[in-house]
């Protein structure tokens, strides 16, 4: 098994509103492993804003916790198609799918 | 001396004889009571067993999210809100209520447990700007609320075969005021007898002689209970006699509250077509639109009048009739304690209030047909009609409004009332149906075109055949040439194709030929290795319906529903991203544990740069190709689509995409005769309606660095200027910008 990824949110993450609300209800499901609770705020998020990057990173982190590996690298997949110019969250990607692909 | 011991004997004998009769008759009598009473106690076991009541499984909608800047006007809240069990009100709502004010709603949500939370009970005034929600505020604590998510509409439900609908109370759920009229009016000795009240048998009996016919009944709860879950309407001895055994049984088997809760959830209140509504719960919500625990006094009142005669106090049938015995029900009340005079002068003025009208039964057919073929894989119709299950879509209501009321214009364009029409509705983005229409009247429940009928495509296969060239290294500025193609086939028959207006048009690019949708380009195009991947394209998303590949794939002969045309363009709508279809998100039983997640898939089986080329030639479609109607009907609004006719104009089809929905019309005829209407003057008409009815968000093509964009010239493919004529704005892989000059005119 990889090295446990570090859950984090993204430092130039600048969601606004209800994504942003979702994504701090994520994270901290998260933290408490509650992952099938996590994946529902995300998938909520996805749903009222399905273009933003930062839902699809965590959403890979979600999986990524729980193993799914697979499903991670292709939420990474997403994520990076609908991020531009946002270095930090391209480094946590990075970081990511070498950890989804070492799996 | 003998002969008198012998006459002893025999009288003896004599004497024995009949009371051995007896006694036989006794221990027969007293088997077959036994038998009769297991028999008997055999039936309750049946009825009350874990599944008691045979429980339909509830669909729901999507839940609305609520947020400021969310584009939803007043109106569509109000639309949602009636659709849901929401009254309207014009004083302060209590729960399950709303009121309209100027520029706002205010309503009282009721709690709902989804899967990942409760959402508790909220007071709210939701703030609109035109279309649009700038604040919601919580009145409770006068906060603003970022986010709030309603609880979600019931859209329809899967019956069990007795068509018995309802909704369960456990105990505690009861309220209190319901169970004291119920029983001030049905059985005041409820807690007191053990099943029957042969007083009140006596006094039944006794008024019934005098007036010469049945005027007054003497069953308990516990009687009414037994007839109304063992036994048929019938009056006869047999049916009494049955009913007291039943009773007895049933109070020496269960205590009074299990009875009472029982009798609360099995009652019969209301048909609706050929459904018929049981149990006060559910009576509460078809006849108030609210939970029972909200019910005032009075509505419960009402409920409880209409035990007597279902159908002779049916209070939107018989108002007249409901109100006096609503009325009797109060005054009973009275006499009982139950109000004291004042309130129950005060009810006894008010209206019935309830609906005028039965929500309609499964309103959506078509998606619910599609909801259950879905779930066939892992549920039996046995299951889905009596375990309660709740079933959680994306249907979303307010698309299917828009998408019903676009078909219903769009077809009036057309004199032709056999036309058919199938319609869907999909977020391409995660996968989501949101709505569906399988025939031209809606709420048909008969064949659901937009899943079965499988008609030929045309030319929509055009945009993954397009993908499929521009893998293989052509561009949108590649010179094609439009003459004609003889092909000999496998059988030596020869295949002559041709374009939609039989002529021909020389040389130009494939951007041109795509755009006005020519055959013969891409027939030649086709058989020099286009054919094969796109086969192998359509294998990857699970289209490929055949092994054996007839060049005449190329020209869409191909057969496909509505549903698997949506899932083509899913793919290329989402730039490459596959999401499965589905019109499930999560299963639960009735007690709120889930049995099923269906999370959102995502997989990149295409060349997110290749597909965004195809979207621009899509765009190309809509602003000056075969659907150019679109950019005079939605100036300045990008929209992407593509038109489909098959051989004499028997299928007319249009596929397009905003930003945000793919939506895709088919309009044909059941007996696949020909419709006389082409993509464009058909399905696209059709298309456009509904997105008149919609407003929608125009379409904006992803920005992708490894793409060059340049003016060429549409017909010679070399590069050009912008402001020359017959020049277009056109991404390249850099590696393949064109190096040839037009010249500008």
């Amino acid at each position: 098994m990889p090295a446990r990824y570090q859950t984090a949110s993204i430092a130039s993450e600048r969601s606004i509103g209800p994504v942003a609300k979702l994504h701090r209800q994520a994270i901290s499901a998260i933290s408490q492993n509650h992952y099938p609770q996590a994946i529902e705020y995300l998938q909520r998020a996805i749903k009222i804003e399905p273009r933003n990057a930062f839902s699809w990173h965590y959403l890979a982190q979600t999986y990524w916790h729980t193993k799914q590996y697979g499903s991670c690298l292709e939420m990474i997949k997403r994520s990076i198609s609908y991020s531009s110019k946002l270095d930090d969250l391209e480094r946590a990607n990075k970081a990511l799918i070498s950890q989804c692909g070492e799996a | 001396m003998a002969n008198k011991s012998k006459r002893k004997s025999n009288k003896r004998k004599n004497r024995a004889g009949p009371r051995k009769l007896i006694g036989g008759l006794i221990l027969v009598a007293l088997l077959t009571l036994t038998g009769y009473l297991y028999h008997l106690n055999y039936l309750i076991n049946l009825r009350f067993d874990d599944d008691t009541w045979a429980i339909p499984s509830r669909v729901y909608a999507r839940p609305l999210e609520l947020y400021p800047g969310l584009k939803l006007s007043a109106e569509s809240l109000q639309y949602e809100l009636d659709l849901s069990i929401y009254q309207r009100v014009n004083l302060t709502p209590q729960p399950g209520q709303y009121r309209i004010l100027e520029a706002a709603i205010e309503l009282h949500t009721e709690a709902f447990e989804f899967s990942d939370q409760t959402e508790p009970a909220h007071q709210i005034r939701v703030l609109f700007n035109a279309n649009e929600i700038v604040r919601i505020i919580d009145l409770a604590t006068t906060r603003r609320l970022d986010l709030l998510r309603l609880p979600p509409v019931v859209i329809g439900s899967y019956y069990p075969q007795n068509g018995e609908d309802r909704a369960l109370l456990s105990v505690s759920q009861i309220p209190q005021a319901l169970i004291k009229i119920l029983l001030a009016v049905e059985d005041k000795k409820f807690y007191t007898h053990f099943g029957i009240n042969p007083k009140s048998i006596a006094r039944a009996l006794l008024a019934n002689l005098k007036a010469g016919k049945t005027v007054q009944g003497g069953s308990t709860l516990t009687q009414q209970l037994a007839k109304n879950l063992f036994l048929t309407p019938e009056k006869s001895i047999w049916r009494k006699i049955n009913e007291a055994f039943l009773a007895l049984l049933l109070e020496l088997r269960f205590d009074k509250n299990t009875i009472l809760t029982a009798y609360i959830n099995e009652v019969f209140l209301l048909q609706q077509k050929n459904i018929s509504i049981h149990g006060f719960a559910l009576g509460s919500q078809a006849l108030f639109k609210q939970s029972i625990g909200n019910l005032t006094t009075e509505k419960l009142a009402l409920l409880v009048a209409m035990v007597k005669g279902p159908s002779r106090y049916n209070p939107i049938t018989h108002p007249a009739a409901a109100l006096e015995r609503r009325n009797l029900v109060l005054r009973v009340s009275r006499d009982h304690r139950i109000i004291d005079q004042a309130e129950y002068q005060r009810l006894i003025k008010l209206p019935l209030a309830t609906v005028n009208r039965l929500p309609g039964v499964n309103r959506y057919p078509a998606y619910l047909d599609l909801v259950k073929r879905q779930l066939n894989s892992s549920y039996s119709a046995s299951e889905l009609a009596a375990k309660g299950m709740r079933i959680f879509t994306p249907f979303d209501p307010l698309l299917q409004r828009n998408l019903e009321r676009g078909l219903k214009s769009g077809l009036a364009r057309f004199d032709q009332p056999d036309l058919q029409v199938a319609a869907v509705i999909a977020d391409y983005l995660n996968g989501d149906i949101q709505a569906l229409v399988g025939d031209r009247q809606v709420d048909y429940p008969g064949f659901n075109r937009a899943v079965l009928a499988q008609r030929a495509i045309g030319s929509l296969i055009k945009p993954l055949l397009l993908y499929g060239l521009l893998e293989d290294g052509k561009t949108l500025a590649t010179i094609v040439d439009d003459k004609p193609i003889r092909i000999r086939l496998s059988d030596n028959k020869i295949w002559q194709p041709q374009n939609f207006d039989r002529k021909v048009h020389g040389q130009m690019s494939l951007y041109q030929a795509f755009i006005r949708s020519y055959n013969l380009p891409f027939v030649h195009l086709g058989v020099n290795g286009g054919l094969e991947t796109l086969a192998n394209n359509l294998k990857q998303i699970n289209l490929l319906k055949r092994d054996v590949i007839y060049p005449s794939l190329l020209l869409g002969t191909s057969e496909m529903s509505a549903f698997e045309v949506t899932q083509m363009f899913q793919v290329i709508a989402n730039r490459g991203y596959f999401s499965p279809l589905t019109t499930i998100r999560q299963v639960s039983d009735q007690h709120n544990r889930i049995l099923d997640r269906i999370p959102l898939a995502s997989y990149k089986l295409f060349d997110q740069s290749s597909m965004l080329q195809v979207q621009r030639a899509m765009i190309g479609v809509s602003e000056e190709g075969t659907a150019r109607y679109l950019a005079q009907r939605f100036q300045h609004q990008t929209l992407a689509g593509k038109t489909g006719t098959t051989n004499d104009a028997r299928d007319s089809w249009f596929a397009g995409f905003t930003q945000r929905e793919l939506t895709v019309v088919w309009l044909g005829k059941d007996d696949n005769t020909p419709i006389n209407l082409t993509g464009s003057s058909g399905a696209l008409r059709v298309w456009a309606d509904i997105m008149q009815k919609q407003g929608f968000s125009a379409f904006k093509l992803d920005r992708d660095d490894s793409l060059e964009w340049r003016f060429i010239n549409r017909f010679d493919g070399g590069l050009s200027k912008q402001g020359c004529t017959n020049s277009v704005l056109l991404p390249f892989p850099q590696h393949l910008v064109p190096d040839v000059k037009s010249r500008c005119e």
